[in-house]
């Protein structure tokens, strides 16, 4: 038999079929390739969540190789002069190694902290998107479940993160989650006892927190969010209603190569991001802070931003403690109730919210289309006060340096806090309602009308009347054609939005010309739609 | 819907033969498509081969995948050649983090709208209609489903012989505390060992030893240390006295104005306080540790002698011993009493009479 | 009133220009000094409780004290009356309070306050100086009291280490760890320290203005507060940072703050870029 001589052109193909041999994967991989991708800036936002854990996940294996996780003390005598000969942990002292003594340790440090604040933002922002347009709803509530338990998941692998550095201010968090343990009713000394290996702080928490931090939570985190993903691809993204798009259908881009590249696109922004953010701003300067000494502490001592909530509804908090006059007596604090009893209930409140509309609208159908916020005025208007209610628990968390810079009254701060809590709430829930009925008016008076063309015609009697385009075709009666049917998407409202699903005019930040020829080549040809099909409508009604 | 849709399938041409060498490659993936029941309704490529267009965009993606590379040796030369050890005050080291994130981010922001810029502009547009196939299965394929269950559970036949199932229940339970055996075993630590809960670092004061107040350096101090006007930061003159071992202890001692003195200790003589004595001259001691959530609460205003405690700002009246005026603390600071020993030099009474810091169930 | 005393004693201890040490020459003279401040506090309290008492009768003023006086009946009279024994209501009495806290005041434009309001207000200074010398030499006579030592720069050669050590623990929980300064109950606040100088923090810890607690010589000895001076001006009064810009160094506020309207805004337009139609 003749040799034949090596082809490096038929390498691919015969690698392919070698593959596919052992593997059986062409099918599937034909399936995975071929499969298609709603598109929409807001499917985008939990992208970032997702990205911003990846380099969290590459910026934190380099720190583990530094980092010391130790309470022993230790004498310092690295490169950060106004510190040198302090004693302090060997936690805190390897902390500013990396920031001080590990080239390039401290870009890492900061892309690590900016991640994660990135990581928890994106998280929130994802959600809100997810709640606003009614995509938790059937068949999708595990998924939310699934997704509120990342943000209590990252809320906490946040937490032990800011407290292993070991300096003034994660020092002075700790304290304060001590003593929150601590007024948990019968156990909380127990418990407080047994987390810090006896009364605190202990020599012991640091490492217990580094192998929650490094291990078991980001474990646990990689677990929820395979799954997370695992059911968006099996269960189908959601998809926005419009034309052609039906509950039973998905209408995109296949994921290759398009989709697929927008993806890896992104994901190097994010990054980019973190890295400009990592390195432009300053974050956590621990050297500031000092080794952690229980006497010390520092104005406008506050968590990162999402544990912020608590620390406010902790300064509002009026100093209610509960006696019980049982034997010697025992006590429930006023820090119990804002620091386990409120985030309990959220806790709960967020799991159980699409089981709880679901019941309340009577509601067993599966929703793929989404909902526009003004559609739903209830849920919008509900979203809208849970906002209002984190907002002013938010910045009441900020509230001394608020009153610091604005030169307001630190104690007028509190009260403003305490008093907005309850007026914001059902304040943001009518405004919203009010503006999502309005919307909704809008909308339905442009499809029964037309679209305002701002063009004032003089009637033979005298009066004024602007003239309106309908977007009907007129029955030559009164110039209103046929009313068309709301169907769940945006109506046009300008003239140069007739005809078009996006602007007329092209281009994200300035117009950009449409090219003149006719795009057609013959490794391309233009595709229509088999004639069988029925030609494109407006959609189903969302309904 | 969905049979609907099978039915469209099924009217539909034949599969096409994809080994039919007059296919075009497109053909060949629509065909794919197809039989995932994908339907590419709208495929328009978006620019020429070999227009100005296409030129322009390949131009504008090479030039930022360049940049990257550009970006990426500067940060090179940046890491390895820019002097980047702390000095103090201004210079060049405050630009090496900065510079490196520059870098880094141009680097990546450059292959990242690089990538995006050529799926964007590059790849034809299209539109894409897939069908979920999200409907429950079929009510045939519940039943075998169940019945092959139902099957097997009969099989094991737990019903038919109840004791398994107990004895399983029963053998299993002390399992699961096997698991948590060590773990709640390992941790617990009993909060009430010593009565460290209620003692500090003077409680050797109560059984007559001498616990001087010391500073941070571990110097004692006499009354003329503190101006009036002035506190300071003291701890139990023992072993580890000053550092976390205790951080329980820190206590701030005041020395007041003659007239706030008069009114602090006729708060301290009231009966429902009890503290009469607790002062020594003008000075008073009060626990560092806030009663609310442990932290410092040291924020000592001298001309009005309130207490404020930064993290979440309880306000103390130090002349009223020590009364939360406003925030969340409930509970008085607890006093120090303090004396001055035969050397001149401040010692404790004896320890706190109270537990300090945050409170927790069985206080009282 | 040993504290009183020991101050007293240091503070004359520096003015016949002696080092601040202790030394065996400054107990021996103990004795006198305690009468002479025994005699300055008596001369104090006949002041304040003798107002008719006429500046005739106190001892002469020196030639800069005399300048002194004549700003002080200028700008001060007002609120801190004649012969800087105060008005009920309007001003405290300046016996005693000694040159330091003048410095402070009027070098940091605090005096002569703008208005009535809970806490005076750092503003340019009215006074060069030549004159805030003046004035503070004339209350120093009037009463005596603190003063700051000679010189602009007091933190040569003094330990930034140490000095970051006390900051800690006497300055942060009001001024913070970045210096910026921080809020007090009721509208009160501690002011940022990057636009103090090395005197206006020395007179600061010495007189304790406004709510400020005082900080005497006892406490943080001299090289003390020259350490804590150097740590605030070598490492917290630099705008520029290891780690890039430093967002007011106000910690966790300003960064949540910054990951929204910078990384989310950022990431969002983004997005709207990448799923856009054009």
């Amino acid at each position: 038999m003749k040799r034949r001589k090596f082809d490096p052109a038929a390498l691919p193909a015969k690698t392919a079929g070698a593959v596919d041999d052992r593997f059986q994967v062409a099918t599937p991989l034909r399936k995975l390739l071929n499969k298609v991708f709603p598109d929409h800036w807001s499917f985008l936002l939990g992208e970032i969540a997702l990205f911003s854990f990846v380099v969290l996940l590459l910026t934190g294996v380099f720190l583990t190789f530094f980092y010391e996780p130790a309470m022993t003390e230790v004498v310092y005598d690295g490169s950060y002069a106004p510190l040198r000969g302090t004693p302090m942990s060997a936690a805190y002292a390897s902390s500013l190694d990396l920031s001080f003594d590990v080239r390039g340790g401290l870009i890492m440090r900061q892309m690590h902290h900016w991640a994660a604040l990135l990581f928890m933002a994106a998280i929130v922002v994802h959600m809100l998107r997810v709640f606003f347009t009614g995509a938790f709803r059937k068949p999708r509530e595990t998924n939310w479940i699934i997704g509120s338990l990342l943000f209590w998941v990252g809320f906490l692998a946040g937490f032990t993160g800011y407290s292993l550095p070991d300096d003034g201010l994660s020092g002075t968090g700790l304290r304060i989650a001590s003593a929150i343990m601590l007024s948990i009713p019968v156990i909380g000394s127990w418990v407080t006892s047994s987390v810090f290996g006896g009364e605190f702080p202990g020599t012991i928490i640091i490492s217990r927190f580094f192998i929650a931090h490094v291990l078991l939570i980001p474990g646990l985190l990689v677990a929820l969010i395979s799954v997370h993903l695992g059911l968006v691809f099996k269960q189908k993204h959601t998809q926005w209603p419009g034309p052609g798009r039906t509950n039973e259908n998905v209408v995109g881009e296949r994921m290759f190569p398009r989709y697929a590249l927008k993806q890896g696109g992104f994901f190097m922004v994010v990054f980019g991001v973190i890295a400009l953010m990592g390195g432009l701003f300053q974050i956590n300067p621990i050297w500031y802070f000092g080794p952690y000494e229980a006497w010390v502490v520092s104005a406008a001592s506050q968590p990162d931003w999402y544990v912020m909530f608590l620390d406010g509804s902790t300064r509002l908090m009026p100093a209610w403690a509960i006696s019980i006059p049982i034997g010697e007596g025992y006590v429930i604090p006023p820090l119990f109730w804002p620091t386990v009893v409120l985030p309990g209930i959220l806790v709960m409140i967020s799991l159980f919210y699409p089981f709880l509309e679901a019941r309340h609208l009577k509601d067993r159908k599966h929703h793929n289309l989404l909902q526009r916020p003004r559609d739903t005025p209830a849920r919008t208007a509900a979203g809208a006060m849970a906002v209002g209610f984190f907002l002013v628990l938010t910045l009441s968390g900020a509230n001394d340096v608020i009153a610091d810079k604005f030169h307001i009254s630190l104690n007028a701060m509190t009260w403003a806090g305490r008093i907005g809590l309850l007026v914001v709430p059902p304040l943001a829930y009518y405004l919203t309602y009010r503006l999502c009925l309005g919307l909704q008016q809008h909308d339905r008076e442009v499809l029964a009308h037309g679209v305002e063309t701002g063009i004032i015609k003089r009637l033979p009697d005298g009066r004024f009347m602007e003239v309106h385009q309908p977007l009907t075709p007129t029955d030559g009666h009164d110039g209103h054609g046929p009313a068309l049917d709301y169907v769940g998407w945006v109506v046009p409202k300008k003239m140069n939005r007739l005809g078009a699903l996006g602007p007329a005019i092209r281009g994200f930040f300035y117009p950009i010309e449409k090219p003149a020829e006719a795009p057609v080549s013959p490794g391309h040809p233009p595709v229509e739609a088999r004639p069988e099909r029925e030609e494109i409508g407006s959609g189903e009604s969302r309904r | 819907m969905s049979t609907h849709t099978e039915h469209q399938a099924q009217r539909g041409p034949e599969p096409l033969d994809v080994n039919d060498p007059r296919l075009s490659r497109f053909e060949i993936v629509e065909e794919g498509a197809r039989r995932d029941d994908i339907e590419i309704v709208h495929y328009e490529p978006q620019v020429v081969p070999g227009s100005k267009a296409e030129r322009r965009v390949t131009r504008t993606v090479a030039a930022m995948f360049l940049l990257t590379g550009l970006a990426a040796t500067a940060f090179l030369i940046i890491y390895i050649w820019w002097p980047w050890k702390w000095e103090a005050g201004r210079g060049g080291d405050k630009y090496y983090t900065p510079l490196l994130g520059v870098t880094l981010g141009i680097a990546l922001l450059g292959i990242g709208f690089g990538i995006l810029t050529w799926g964007k502009k590059l790849l034809p547009k299209e539109v894409s209609i897939q069908d979920r196939h999200d409907q429950p299965g079929s009510p045939e394929d519940r039943k075998i489903t169940g019945e092959t269950m139902l099957y097997m559970a009969d099989e094991l036949g737990v019903k038919r012989r109840p004791l398994l199932g107990v004895s399983l229940l029963a053998g299993l339970l002390p399992v699961g505390a096997v698991v948590a055996a060590p773990l709640v075993g390992g941790l617990i630590s009993n909060p009430h060992k010593n009565r460290q809960m209620f003692t500090t670092g003077f409680a050797g004061a109560s059984r007559g030893e001498r616990i001087r107040l010391i500073r941070e350096d571990g110097r004692p101090i006499r009354p003329s240390d503190v101006s009036v006007g002035g506190q300071i930061t003291v701890f139990p003159g023992i072993e580890g006295g000053v550092s976390n071992k205790h951080a329980d202890s820190p206590t701030l001692l005041i020395h007041l104005r003659e007239d706030d003195a008069q009114k602090s200790r006729e708060a301290n003589a009231r009966p429902e306080i009890g503290h009469a004595g607790y002062m020594w001259g003008n000075y008073v001691a009060f626990s560092k540790i806030c009663t609310h959530a442990g932290c410092p609460a040291s924020l000592y205003e001298q001309q009005t002698n309130r207490l404020l405690c930064p993290c979440h700002q309880s306000q103390f009246l130090i002349t009223d011993n020590a009364t939360p005026i406003f925030g969340p603390a409930n509970r008085r600071l607890p006093q120090l009493p303090i004396e001055v020993d035969e050397e001149g030099f401040f010692v404790a009474k004896s320890d706190y009479t109270e537990a300090i810091g945050p409170d927790f169930w069985e206080r009282p | 009133m040993t504290s009183d005393n020991d101050r007293r004693r240091g503070l004359l201890a520096r003015l016949r220009g002696r080092p601040v040490a202790r030394s065996r020459g400054r107990r021996r003279l103990g004795a006198a000094v305690r009468l002479a401040a025994a005699l300055m506090l008596a001369g104090g309290a006949y002041t304040v409780f003798a107002p008719g008492v006429q500046a005739q009768d106190n001892p002469p003023l020196t030639a800069a004290a005399n300048e002194g006086k004549a700003l002080f009946d200028v700008s001060c009279v007002t609120c801190h009356g004649r012969n800087a024994q105060g008005v009920e209501g309007r001003g405290p009495s300046l016996i005693g309070v000694g040159s330091a806290s003048v410095e402070f005041q009027v070098s940091s434009g605090r005096m002569p306050m703008a208005r009535q309001e809970a806490q005076a207000l750092r503003k340019p200074p009215q006074f060069t100086d030549e004159q805030v010398r003046q004035l503070g030499q004339y209350i120093q006579e009037l009463g005596g009291g603190p003063q700051v030592p000679q010189g602009n720069n007091l933190h040569e050669n003094a330990d930034m280490a140490a000095g970051g050590e006390l900051f800690r623990i006497n300055c942060s929980q009001c001024h913070a760890f970045g210096g910026g300064g921080g809020a007090l109950s009721s509208g009160k606040y501690a002011p940022s320290l990057r636009p103090a100088s090395d005197r206006q923090i020395y007179a600061a810890m010495l007189s304790g203005p406004q709510n400020m607690p005082v900080f005497g010589d006892n406490q943080i000895t001299p090289e003390q507060k020259a350490d804590i001076i150097a740590y605030i001006q070598e490492t917290l009064k630099h705008n520029q940072d290891q780690g890039g810009f430093n967002l007011g160094r106000y910690g966790p506020s300003t960064e949540g703050l910054a990951i929204f309207l910078v990384g989310i805004v950022a990431l969002v337009f983004a997005s709207l870029w990448i799923a856009g139609k054009s």
